[in-house]
């Protein structure tokens, strides 16, 4: 951890203080820490306090002990949005991944025409909004005049047509997908960054010995790639648990009959909607401890690749 | 060997298969929507695939007024703008502090302001909101800028943390022989060093607030005060009916940050790659 450093090692021990030095460092931090206390703390604690009140945002709480929460515990709505939020992260996470490591693999090391181009393309949406490829994609899947029932149909495979998002077995797949779609791009270069970064020499030597591409990939690429795929994991998944809002928000709102209602939707409706925010916020903090796994992973990495005394 | 030869080809037939594919996958969608946004409503319906027969360029100046596309793009640059000019300062300063300077308490404030980081984005959405209405910044443009800066502070400060650590120590003593203030050596000397740490704030948070939509849909009700993404949202939702119209309105929200990400690739990539470690 932090080593305590003599005092001509600092800047505030040679420039000698007065009153003033001692607080500088003070003084730097003052905006920082105020706005991490109004935006993040402020709020966090207001909402766990609310969570277990009658409150509708407006007059004084009402005290309800772990009401909200028992409450929660019989919403088959919430679980029903829990289940299908994790299944959008999980999902998502995956196939990104598999997909961008995938690409990746192919792309890097080969000099390939229109290798920049391809780079670029994929790349694309992650400079749009969630809100404009949630809009673009649901006429993409528009049974009258999409684009994708017309091509399965050419393809021959029209018996796969079917409301994209309309039907309740499938309209959380769609969502996911364009998830998928977004990202896929942006892990792939994180991918081709990794995979650079694995020395030549350790593939020339395991060809010496006769190892098979296969052989290489197993006990050289993976194990070598390993804190590359952490952390694309981890991107991923900490991310989904409430982008999706604005994607289910726009594309389907929650429906047809909840299928793809997602805790973040949900939750606002809860306290919007049906002016209940102790009990969306007991939600909040539901959600939250079940994401805290992954934050604290986030946290800890953070801290340890952190390098204290440089 | 001929079966190694074989197979290696394969791979690569495969590969190439898989690349054009993607390719299509990514840029047709976005073609699409401009030819869409080009068509009559007619040849919208007949000709899916297709470019427009005739060019109807007047769709984009309906989609313009209807979608009151200027005021939109107002308001998102002036709240990432003004975001930007909170977020970078605070975050400079305060990670200064915790890099070159010391003092008491340093590591217990430091991993507070760190706790930030275990708080998923957009987890804490409707208690934000709530805090944001006993504030009075409902409605307010400036207000949402500035909560943005809240949620944003703790990752941007760890952020240049790591970069002004990296600095080699005893730089502005050094370079301030002839003495000079403490926050003068900050500003002067360490702070121009930092420029890239700076290019990837800049990228990956305005990005990601440029395109925020959670938040924003909430606090924001009035059309003369909302986003782009917000806009484009209820423009969407109301005026489903001239698809056209749509389409042009979804391209004049695109299509200038795919022209900005098109020249600054290089530093675009680099920034949201060093920044999306908080995901």
């Amino acid at each position: 951890m932090m080593k305590k450093p003599s005092a001509e090692q600092t800047l505030g021990g040679r420039l000698k203080g007065n009153r003033s030095d001692k607080a500088f460092p003070y003084l730097m931090i003052a905006p920082a820490i105020l706005l991490f206390c109004v935006f993040v703390i402020y709020p966090f604690a207001q909402g766990f306090i609310s969570s277990f009140h009658k409150w509708d945002g407006l007059s004084p709480m009402k005290w309800l002990g772990l009401r909200n929460y028992e409450n929660i515990m019989q919403d088959s709505l919430f679980w029903g949005a829990m289940k299908n939020t994790f299944l959008y992260a999980i999902l998502v996470t995956i196939i990104k991944n598999i997909f961008a490591l995938l690409l990746a693999l192919f792309l890097v090391k080969k000099v390939l025409p229109g290798r920049t181009l391809f780079r670029t393309a994929v790349y694309l949406p992650v400079t749009m909004s969630y809100v404009v490829i949630g809009v673009l994609w649901m006429w993409i899947f528009n049974p009258t005049f999409g684009l994708l029932n017309p091509l399965l149909e050419f393809m021959g495979l029209g018996g796969l047509i079917r409301g994209w998002l309309s039907d309740p077995d499938v309209a959380i797949y769609s969502v996911i997908w364009v998830d998928i779609w977004k990202w896929t791009g942006f892990h792939m270069v994180m991918y081709v960054a990794g995979l650079n970064s694995i020395p030549e020499d350790y593939y020339e030597a395991a060809a010496i010995d006769g190892a098979s591409s296969w052989q290489r990939f197993w006990k050289i690429t993976i194990p070598q790639l390993n804190s590359t795929i952490f952390t694309n994991l981890l991107m991923s998944v900490t991310g989904a648990f409430t982008s999706n809002y604005a994607l289910v928000n726009v594309m389907t709102g929650g429906g047809p009959n909840n299928a793809t209602e997602v805790a973040a939707t949900y939750i606002v409706k809860t306290g919007l909607k049906y002016v209940n925010l102790g009990k969306a916020n007991a939600m909040t903090f539901v959600l939250f401890i079940f994401t805290l796994v992954f934050g604290m992973i986030q946290l800890k990495t953070i801290v340890r690749d952190e390098n204290y005394d440089h | 060997m001929v079966e190694k030869k074989t197979s290696k080809v394969v791979v690569m037939v495969i590969g190439y298969a898989a690349m054009i594919v993607c390719l299509l996958l990514c840029v047709y969608p976005l073609i699409w929507m401009v030819f869409g946004s080009l068509k009559t409503t007619n040849d919208f319906y007949t000709n899916i695939w297709g470019p427009p027969i005739k060019f109807i360029w007047e769709n984009y100046v309906e989609a313009w007024r209807r979608a009151d596309m200027g005021r939109r793009y107002l308001n998102s640059v002036f709240i990432t703008g003004l975001f930007l000019l909170i977020n970078i300062p605070t975050a400079c300063c305060a990670a200064y502090s915790f890099a070159r300077l010391r003092f008491k308490g340093q590591q217990k404030l430091y991993l507070f302001l760190l706790c930030g980081i275990m708080i998923p984005t957009g987890v804490l959405t409707l208690p934000l909101y709530s805090t944001m209405v006993s504030l009075g910044l409902i409605n307010s443009r400036v207000g949402l800028a500035i909560t943005y800066a809240g949620t944003s502070v703790a990752f941007s400060t760890f952020m240049m943390r790591g970069f002004f650590i990296s600095l080699p120590k005893g730089l502005e003593e050094a370079a301030c022989i002839d003495g000079c203030t403490m926050f003068g050596a900050f500003r002067r000397v360490i702070l121009p060093l930092t420029k890239p740490g700076i290019m990837i704030l800049v990228i990956y948070n305005g990005l990601s607030n440029w395109t925020e939509y959670h938040l924003a849909s909430l606090v924001l009700p009035s059309a003369a005060k909302q986003t782009v993404p917000v806009g484009m949202a209820l423009f969407q939702a109301n005026n489903a009916i001239e698809y056209p119209v749509l389409f042009a309105a979804l391209s004049l929200a695109t299509v200038p940050m795919v022209i900005v990400y098109i020249l600054c690739q290089k530093s675009f990539i680099s920034g949201m790659t060093a920044g999306a470690v908080k995901g």
